[in-house]
């Protein structure tokens, strides 16, 4: 009598094949064990160099591992969308196109580009970031939502929809008369949902990705350019942290104040570790919902 | 025992070996060659030596290699002078005109490139992560490189550039109007290259096609035809997506971080 395991990729949360590689699902390493940190951050294994994703009748191939290419071999009938400035190769019989400009202006409002180019099979088509990090494969099942940070999307499969969200995060700082609103998470978030069916979203991590799952309430606070995606279940607000003997002549309470992103589970959350710097600060005088500390 | 070819440069190795003696690919892993062809340049293990002429290389570092040289005497190389890391004190430096003038000023070319002689010690890099590509070229070759990939040439590779044919090239391709050219001719040398990211190379067979976004290409064999070909794909209000189209036969290499130029 055979055995048969269940497993499930700890990466991507589907089942898939215990005896391959990598998961055919993400590309995640079946063969490794957990890089999990005392404090639960798991690393997001890189996709196997060479490793193979399904979706659908077509299949991605990941090669590289500094700044890792897609290499979609899309079958006929399936399509894939992107922005031109990951394009780096195609076969001369892939059709390229563009995307109707129809959610044109959510495109825009999301930091996406208001042309998005669509490859259809068959045919190859390869992509790539122009960052060194990881690509993170993300399967959604019909019906999953995904949050994910702008200007982090490679490409997803042509039934994967696209939304864009106000992140309700930001704050407002005055210099003399001069007031500037910050959005440190940026204005907008993209939703992407997979509709009809299943499908395939790709995202480009700078440096490396860290996952992890916060209990119902669990909070954590975390420099709001690391987000990279989120479960929508997860909340976020601003978080606003002033450490004590910072004041003086010279130095106010704000100037080494710190902005964070606190995240409130239940859901998973996945972080980058290449983060943008911070703003220069100034006295912030109005703000999304905070929270604060002093210290 | 059979002596072990190298699968990047074709060099025989002797038994036991485990680096390329020529290229410095190790020879102890496989090749990694996608579905769709592409092959990914062998990544140098750090600290790996290689030859040439009667020259060592040594790489250092993974993220942003160094290529660390220890020149005989009578060896040069030639480069860019901005890739030079550090050198011994008695490593005499000079220059080596290229001609072109103007029209490489204008093309963002260097006038001069720097000469560096043997013997002695000189290590360069580029500022970006990516892979070293180690090209030794028989005698009778040329390869095209785009601008201000080469990391150094030894002497014996002679160089000149070309300008890349066509109007939409010129004003829309993205690669400039210049590609360095690298020739061997009754001698062998050794050519090396900074690619961003990771590097792959392709062969195409005679007539063969690809469309390359053109800040992604490194280098190719001056047997491949390159043009730059419109899209019918919008990129803003105005502007379309220019394409490099490569025709074979020959190989193309590309380089997965890029600079992503103006497409219309």
């Amino acid at each position: 009598m055979t055995e048969t395991h269940v497993y499930t990729c700890r990466y991507c949360r589907h089942a898939s094949d215990p005896t391959a590689r990598s998961c055919v699902r993400c590309g995640a390493p079946v063969d490794v064990r957990a890089a999990v940190s005392t404090s639960g951050w798991q690393r997001q294994e890189p996709i196997t160099d060479m490793a193979r994703i399904q979706f659908g009748q077509s299949y991605v191939q990941v090669e590289g591992v500094q700044v890792p290419v897609a290499d979609f071999a899309l079958a006929n009938g399936d399509r894939i969308y992107f922005s031109h400035h990951s394009l780096l190769w195609t076969d001369p019989s892939t059709r390229l196109t563009n995307m109707g400009l129809s959610g044109g202006w959510k495109r825009v409002m999301g930091g996406l580009p208001l042309f998005m180019v669509e490859a259809h099979g068959p045919g190859h088509v390869a992509l790539s970031d122009n960052h060194a990090g990881d690509l993170v494969c993300l399967p959604l099942d019909h019906g999953q939502q995904i949050w994910v940070r702008e200007h982090r999307f490679v490409a997803a499969t042509g039934n994967i929809s696209y939304d864009w969200t106000s992140t309700g995060v930001w704050y407002t700082t005055r210099s003399g008369d001069e007031t500037e609103t910050h959005y440190p998470l940026g204005r907008f978030g993209d939703v992407f949902t997979a509709r009809e069916a299943p499908g395939l979203l790709m995202l480009h991590g700078p440096g490396n990705t860290f996952v992890r799952d916060l209990a119902p309430n669990e909070p954590l606070l975390i420099q709001p350019s690391a987000l990279l995606y989120r479960d929508l279940s997860v909340g976020t607000h601003l978080h606003l942290e002033y450490p004590r003997g910072s004041g003086g002549f010279f130095l106010s309470s704000y100037s080494y104040r710190n902005v964070w992103l606190r995240l409130v589970g239940p859901g998973r959350v996945a972080v980058t570790s290449v983060t943008e710097h911070p703003e220069q600060s100034n006295r912030i005088v109005r703000s999304s919902y905070a929270t604060s500390w002093r210290w | 025992m059979e002596r072990i070819a190298c699968e990047w440069c074709r060099v025989q190795n002797p038994p036991g070996s485990t680096t390329c003696q020529t290229c410095g690919a190790p020879l102890d892993e496989r090749n990694k060659v996608s579905d769709s062809g592409w092959r990914e340049a062998p990544r140098l293990r750090d600290m790996t030596e290689f030859r040439f002429s009667g020259s060592v290389c040594q790489v250092e570092g993974e993220l942003v290699p160094v290529a660390e040289l220890a020149l005989a005497p009578n060896d040069w190389v030639y480069f860019e002078h901005h890739v030079m890391l550090w050198k011994d004190e008695r490593v005499p430096l000079s220059q080596m005109q290229t001609g072109g003038g103007f029209r490489r000023m204008f093309a963002g070319m260097p006038f001069v490139l720097s000469v560096a002689s043997g013997p002695g010690r000189i290590a360069f890099s580029r500022d970006a992560p990516g892979e070293l590509v180690v090209l030794p070229m028989p005698p009778g070759v040329e390869i095209d490189v785009r601008e201000h990939a080469f990391l150094l040439a030894a002497g014996s590779v002679s160089y000149s550039f070309v300008r890349i044919k066509g109007l939409a090239n010129i004003l829309h391709g993205g690669n400039g109007m210049y590609l360095d050219r690298f020739i061997t001719q009754q001698y062998p040398g050794m050519l090396m290259l900074h690619g961003n990211g990771n590097v792959l190379e392709r062969t195409l067979r005679p007539g063969e096609k690809i469309l390359v976004e053109p800040g992604g290409l490194l280098y190719k064999d001056a047997s491949v035809q390159m043009q730059a070909v419109q899209q019918d794909l919008k990129v803003g209000l105005v502007r379309k997506l220019y394409l490099a189209e490569m025709t074979g036969p020959g190989r193309v290499g590309i380089q997965s971080m890029y600079v992503h130029h103006r497409t219309g």
